[in-house]
């Protein structure tokens, strides 16, 4: 064939495509931009299309760029991310902190506790490890604070080896499980979970009836200075402790193990894979209560909403799910009155809309919801987004190593980035 | 202006690659500029023609490599000029009797200029930290090194024209035009194949031929290489294998397996669909690059793989590496050279300088004592091949960059094609007796430490050692050979072989697209966390749930592997029917194509699904 031949073989091809880019714009001819609906079987609050607030329009933020918000630290470039925090009295989030910044005057006489429950993006510790270091460096404490019975997702704080009958087992091969957070089959009808939505039953059948377990805890972190194990569990559990080994036999429920010293600040990770954090009030109120209260929990951070996103593109459907996620803060308001309230929001999250990787347009829209909810609830608010850039921030820090390929979850060094910027966030209130 | 900027300016955000609607534009027009030289330019200016064509597409060649690298343009123009002239000296000092050594000389020089480019760019990380810990020194490199794209291919490409030239095997090029243009021609610059002189140079001097089968087979590579990359590869990475990689801990066991073999997939489908488009578009202007991947999963030994896989660089590296080496034949002082380099790399990146030093003393005496006292020559020949051939794996790894899970992947390379050799060299009793210890071995391992990654070896020396279990008995029997227990012996080479490599590339994909400066720990952290998922959070309820959620991703792992794993004799003939076609057939075909393909590119990313908890 001529040169000439294959030009315009190549024009006509160029050509019929143009044609056919025309006609259909957005390039989609075989699947049509479809509304996603939540599955996720947490989900109880009625959603409804017509449940809009007014001052939030649909997707107007998206394009707008970030503004300095008082209670909210902005970082434009990734790599200037320093936590400069302008504060504003009579906005600024954390003042509805203040009674667990006073609380923390008593550190050095009893335990103050934190519960730090989160989806995805706190597994293996992170957020809460920088959380923690910084509370007890402060405010002295020791310890990892509360862990599974069998470390299904590892930690970066704490090695778990489980020993079931004198034999080496695996997590998934220990007592069963049960999470308020799970699928169906996994969860339980009489919201018997403990306060870490999880719970391991020991010779839960009664064919097996003779499981001896040995959970061997190491700290990672070189902080090895807790004073005391402590073991939440059914009374018919029987434990003794020796090092960094557990040992319970007998048959009943097991809702945790706690690494702790007597005094300081106790900082619990609770993650909840996949959870969109509509889940608490499956949850038993006399359990929480009682732990809430015996373990003088004074801080507890709701890290949720990121699970939300990707399958939903419908601002109603956001709405519905902000609307029960203040249902879940006013219901453990209520099981915990002594304690502070911390929401962080989701961070900045990337699809790929024609081909370009984008800032999924509801992360915006969520996240003014959420502050708007926290604000009228009187709890305090880290906007995640907000304090990475805003839209597209997260592009930014998968290029500087801090974000992974699927522009969802943090590295990490940008978990421990986050973590350090909340923590900061936090010190730096208490202090004013 | 903005737009003269784009079209004209280096974004280094916004390489030019092939699946870019700005790269068919930018070849629409290179095109039309070359349709009227071929066509306007009468034959009976002869070379002149020829040499306005080479030039023409030199200098287009150079812009596609400005905007896809800025000013590192600059090193390959350096190379092309050092290497042109270094080859006119050797051809020079070699007439002269008193200069025997001078040839040498010069090769020496070129060689170490270009691996001089090499070994800045891709090791001096790696360089600075062993020298900080040799010499307690902490010296560090300030500005984060970008590595020019493609630099590894046109490196060993200049050092296979010096090579060649010093070896007699060509003559150099006259015009260093020519000569530019052979190195920097732009479909096969930035990934290859790895083109030697002696293949391509000659073409410079013929003039166009098309025929209408090549036209429609140059087409077909296009689109099979755009659906490679864009349906293979960057589909199944977006909605699964990234993700996986990022977070192993978020997935199950089975998820981390199935995205460690479609990744095996993604791997093959991105390198040889860019490939591909690069043998279609050379072909257009009438250029033949050659084949750089032979179904490589079809591959019935680790060895055999290595001959289908990257075959350009397999071929290089055999040819200016384990050839000179020693191949099957010696080893002498360069064997000597890269087992002492091996050894102190590895000691530096992992610090186990006791531990890596002992062996290599070991190794270096069985070097110097094995052809001593082995007389059986076969089994000389075989420990020759086995040493050199496993250093030339281990180099390979290293070329792709310096960190220690490369140097794994090489090593289990290595040591995969050497364990096959022997097994093949065992009668079946020997077989049995070893793959029963070894899967026993495996087994106390696993019950006495309850390590995933022993669970893992054990379950698969289990099923290997049923298999062989199965074919011992039969020959015991004295069953007779069939072609049905041939078919089942080849489906089963190629599935045990398609299994190792894919566990290799563990190591590989772990590595890749990494900060070196924490290259090592976050590539071990992923892979060891993939191991202990794969080997101790399984969880077969969930396997239905999966297959169900992301049955696009594994529809196209299928679809992959079955296209893969098609009869050459097939592929062959639908692609010769596809250049069959007529024009306007092939047209509607290209656009139908193109519009599926793109509707991979604006589909949704699938949401994350949760299976296990």
């Amino acid at each position: 064939m001529k040169p000439y031949q294959v030009l315009i073989f190549i024009a006509v091809v160029m050509g019929l495509l143009g044609v056919l880019y025309k006609a259909f714009p957005n390039g989609q001819l075989l699947h049509k931009d479809s509304e996603f609906s939540i599955q996720d079987s947490e989900i109880s609050v009625e959603v409804s299309e017509n449940d809009t607030i007014e001052e939030f329009p649909v997707f107007a933020e998206a394009e707008v760029e970030v503004e300095a918000e008082p209670d909210t630290v902005i970082a434009k470039e990734p790599e200037v991310i320093i936590p400069k925090i302008v504060v504003d009295s009579t906005t600024d989030s954390r003042v509805f902190l203040s009674s667990f910044y006073a609380s923390l005057a008593e550190s050095g006489n009893k335990v103050v506790r934190v519960l730090h429950y989160g989806d995805s993006q706190i597994e293996e510790d992170r957020m809460s490890q920088q959380i923690r270091e910084a509370l007890q460096n402060k405010y002295g404490g020791s310890g990892a604070g509360l862990l599974p019975l069998a470390q299904t997702i590892p930690s970066r704080t704490v090695k778990q080896q489980l020993r079931m009958n004198d034999r080496w087992i695996q997590p998934a091969q220990g007592p069963k499980r049960y999470l308020v957070y799970g699928p169906k089959r996994d969860q339980r009808d009489d919201g018997m979970y403990g306060v870490m939505g999880q719970v391991a039953v020991m010779n839960d059948s009664l064919v097996q009836g003779s499981e001896e377990l040995t959970a061997i805890c190491t700290p990672l972190d070189g902080r090895k200075r807790y004073t005391k194990w402590r073991v939440f569990a059914d009374s018919s559990v029987h434990y003794s402790f020796a090092g960094d080994s557990v040992f319970l036999s007998g048959q009943g429920k097991v809702y945790g193990l706690s690494q702790q010293s007597d005094t300081g600040v106790i900082v619990d990770n609770i993650p909840m894979r996949g959870c969109l954090g509509l889940v608490f009030t499956k949850m038993d109120r006399e359990q929480l209560v009682t732990f809430y209260r015996e373990q003088n929990v004074q801080l507890i951070i709701m890290q949720f909403g990121g699970n939300a996103i990707p399958s939903n593109k419908n601002p109603g459907t956001i709405q519905g799910i902000v609307k029960g996620l203040r249902q879940q803060v006013q219901y453990l308001r209520a099981c915990a009155p002594q304690a502070s309230i911390l929401f962080i929001g989701p961070s900045d999250m990337l699809t790929q809309i024609d081909g370009e990787w984008q800032t999924y347009p509801m992360v915006p829209y969520m996240d003014k919801l959420l502050r708007k909810m926290a604000l009228e609830e009187n709890i305090a608010y880290f906007s995640l987004y907000r304090w990475m850039g805003g839209a597209g921030s997260m592009a930014r820090w998968q290029e500087i190593g801090l974000a992974g390929s699927d522009g969802v979850h943090f590295t990490r060094s940008g978990a421990r980035k986050a973590g350090n910027a909340v923590a900061e966030w936090m010190l730096e209130g208490s202090e004013n | 202006m903005d737009f003269l900027h784009y079209i004209f300016a280096f974004d280094a955000e916004h390489p030019l690659l092939f699946t870019q609607f700005y790269f068919w534009g930018f070849f629409a027009l290179v095109y039309a500029l070359f349709a009227l030289i071929m066509d306007r330019v009468p034959d009976s200016l002869g070379n002149k023609k020829l040499h306005l064509r080479n030039v023409y597409l030199m200098f287009v060649s150079w812009f596609f490599y400005y905007k896809t690298s800025g000013l590192f343009l600059l090193i390959l123009l350096f190379v092309t000029l050092s290497d042109w002239l270094i080859a006119q000296r050797i051809v020079k000092s070699r007439k002269s009797k008193a200069e025997s050594r001078k040839p040498l000389f010069w090769l020496c020089l070129s060689v170490a200029i270009d691996l001089g480019f090499l070994a800045y760019f891709k090791y001096a990380y790696f360089f600075t930290d062993a020298f900080n810990d040799l010499f307690g020194t902490s010296y560090s490199i300030v500005d984060k090194i970008i590595l020019p794209v493609g630099i590894s291919f046109y490196i060993f490409q200049v050092i296979s024209y010096t090579a060649d030239v010093y070896r007699g095997r060509i003559q150099p090029v006259k015009n260093i035009l020519d000569f530019g243009f052979y190195v920097s021609f732009f479909p096969q610059l930035v990934a290859g194949p790895i083109v030697r002189a002696e293949e391509f140079i000659p073409q410079l001097y013929k003039p166009f031929h098309l025929s209408r089968r090549a036209f429609g087979i140059a087409v077909f590579w296009i689109i099979n290489g755009l659906g490679k990359k864009i349906i293979m590869s960057d589909f199944l990475a977006v909605n699964l294998i990234d993700r996986v990689f990022d977070n192993p801990l978020l997935f199950s066991g089975f998820e981390n397996l199935f995205a460690l073999f479609a990744y095996s997939l993604q791997v093959y489908a991105d390198f040889s669909g860019y490939t591909d488009i690069a043998i279609g578009v050379a072909m257009l202007m009438g250029f033949y690059l050659p084949m750089n991947f032979n179904s490589p999963y079809k591959s019935q030994s680790p060895q055999e793989f290595w001959r289908r896989w990257h075959m350009s660089l397999g071929r290089w590296l055999k040819t200016y590496l384990y050839i000179p080496l020693g191949g099957n034949r010696s080893i002498g002082f360069g064997t000597y050279f890269w087992v002492t380099v091996i050894a102190l790399v590895s000691a530096s990146l992992t610090g186990w300088w006791l531990g890596i030093m002992i062996p290599y003393a070991v190794l270096i005496v069985g070097m110097i004592l094995v052809p001593r006292f082995l007389k059986d020559s076969n089994r000389l020949k075989l420990f020759y091949s086995n040493l050199n051939s496993f250093i030339t794996q281990v180099l390979g790894g290293l070329w792709h960059g310096a960190s220690w899970n490369f140097i794994i992947w090489g090593g289990i390379n290595g040591f995969g094609m050497i364990v096959e050799k022997i097994w093949r060299g065992m009668n079946w009793h020997i077989r049995f007796a070893a793959m029963t210890l070894l899967t026993a071995g495996l087994c106390v391992a696993d019950f006495y430490t309850n390590l995933p990654v022993w669970r893992l070896f054990a379950v698969w020396a289990g099923l290997v050692w049923f298999v062989t279990a199965i074919r011992y008995i039969y020959f015991l029997c004295e069953g007779a050979e069939t072609k049905f227990t041939q078919a089942l012996g080849t489906a089963w080479a190629i599935l045990q072989t398609f299994t190792f490599i894919t566990f290799t590339r563990l190591f590989f994909r772990s590595s890749s697209n990494l900060d070196p400066a924490t290259a090592n720990e976050v590539a071990w952290a992923t892979a060891k966390n993939m191991v202990n998922q794969i080997g101790g959070a399984w969880n077969n309820a969930i396997i239905p749930d999966f297959l169900w959620e992301y049955r696009w991703v594994v529809a196209m792992f299928i679809a992959g592997m079955v296209i893969h794993w098609l009869p050459t004799n097939w592929k062959r003939r639908y692609r010769l029917w596809f250049s069959a076609m007529p024009i306007w057939a092939i047209v509607i075909a290209v656009c139908i194509a193109i519009a599926v393909i793109y509707q991979f590119v604006t589909a949704d990313v699938q949401p994350f699904i949760y299976f296990q908890f």
